[in-house]
């Protein structure tokens, strides 16, 4: 299971199954620089590797006003 | 991904650039562009004192941050608008990270010069934003003339930018078009105005301050009706998806091949001309400017109340 957390909305999203940070923005509807993926205090560019048990941050970009 | 740099993990991905870029070399590649902005478009000349406009937002941290490690001589200045349950909590932060960073920080509230947000909005017949926006750059212009800042920068990114050109170009506004640019040259009481983060993205700022561990505010202004051209910059963003570099090559080229075009268009009929306010003194297209007017008129509302 990996818990997706958006812009600090609850509950967060799980996914039973993501291979890559790609995967998720897909599955978000989401451009490569749309948000910041943002796993343990890193940033993480498309192509890496999610694992079962991630706890991931997405924090969209662009500013509300 | 492999920085394009140092060859380390990567932890920013910018297709525009054909490139990635581990922290490091990301904060390099932020500041040469800013730093590269500065100089094209003459922005800062050695030794000018700048004045920042800090709405507390990340583009305007961001570039308090970048101008201060590229050495320039910077203040903040918050304008304080006194909206109930926002303005408080978005200058008490704002001044705490500039604190923690040793920016100076001016603030002005406009509640002391007779021009609260919330009595605006009750005595304006028009939607506050517009005037807010009025209110703010008058302060910010004001503030810095009359303290010896020679330029006044603003955190507007290539996003914001894009979307103004891409908005102004559908309505073919000729008198916007002549006058946009990343450097308005100051003129009698205007002071020169800057926009050293015009070549970095929306994502790149923000990547910026996660990796900089600048905390800034994130909520949006509670008299926000959403942020301006989401639609265009939305449209641009497919854009940009589609052929990575269209928003740079969109903008630079018309600051190259468009704008001079334009140079010389009239606003219309007698928008021309600028006098000084009969009030305040600083330049406007009628006899008394746009801001004291809507002073009077809180001030004229309030003493109705009374
Ligand atoms: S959203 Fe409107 S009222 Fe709020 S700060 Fe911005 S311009 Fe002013
Ligand atoms: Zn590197
Ligand atoms: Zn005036």
């Amino acid at each position: 299971m990996i818990t997706v957390t958006i812009d600090g909305k609850k509950p967060p999203l799980t996914y039973p199954k993501l291979k890559t940070v790609l995967q998720l923005l897909a599955n978000l509807n989401l451009r490569v620089n749309d948000a910041l993926i943002i796993r343990e205090g890193e940033l993480l560019t498309p192509d890496r590797h999610l694992r079962p048990g991630d706890h991931v941050t997405v924090r969209m970009v662009m500013s509300r006003g | 991904m492999k920085c394009k740099r140092c060859g380390e993990l990567a932890a920013v991905k910018l297709p525009s650039h054909h490139a990635g870029f581990c922290p490091d070399c990301f904060e390099v590649f932020f500041k040469r562009q800013a730093e590269t902005a500065i100089r094209r478009h003459g922005m800062i000349k050695p030794g000018e004192k700048v004045l920042v406009a800090v709405s507390g937002g990340k583009d305007s941290l961001a570039l308090m941050r970048v101008l201060t490690d590229l050495g320039h001589d910077v203040d903040g200045l918050h304008v304080h608008l006194g909206i109930p349950d926002s303005s408080d909590p978005v200058c008490e932060r704002t001044e705490a990270y500039c604190q923690e960073n040793g920016f100076r920080l001016h603030v002005l509230r406009t509640a002391e010069v007779g021009l609260a947000i919330p009595e605006v909005k009750d005595a304006v017949h028009r939607p506050i934003c517009a005037v807010c926006g009025k209110i703010k750059r008058h302060y910010f212009n004001r503030f810095a003339y009359e303290n010896g800042y020679t330029a006044l920068a603003t955190g507007h990114n290539l996003d914001d930018e894009v979307a103004r050109l891409f908005a102004n170009t559908l309505r073919w506004d000729a008198a916007y078009l002549s006058s946009q640019g990343p450097t308005l040259p100051g003129e009698g009481r205007f002071v020169r105005k800057i926009k050293p983060l015009y070549r970095l993205t929306e994502f790149e700022t923000a990547a910026y301050c996660f990796l900089k561990g600048i905390n800034h505010w994130k909520a949006a202004c509670p008299y926000s009706g959403g942020a301006s051209f989401t639609g265009h910059k939305k449209l641009f963003a497919d854009l940009e998806d589609r052929s990575p570099g269209q928003k740079t090559a969109f903008y630079e080229a018309f600051l190259a091949q468009g704008r001079p075009h334009f140079k010389g268009a009239s606003r219309g009929e007698g928008q021309d001309t600028l006098y000084a306010c009969a009030q305040c003194g600083f330049p406007s297209s009628g006899e008394v400017c746009g801001v004291c007017r809507v002073r009077e008129l809180v001030a004229k509302r309030k003493g109705e109340a009374d």
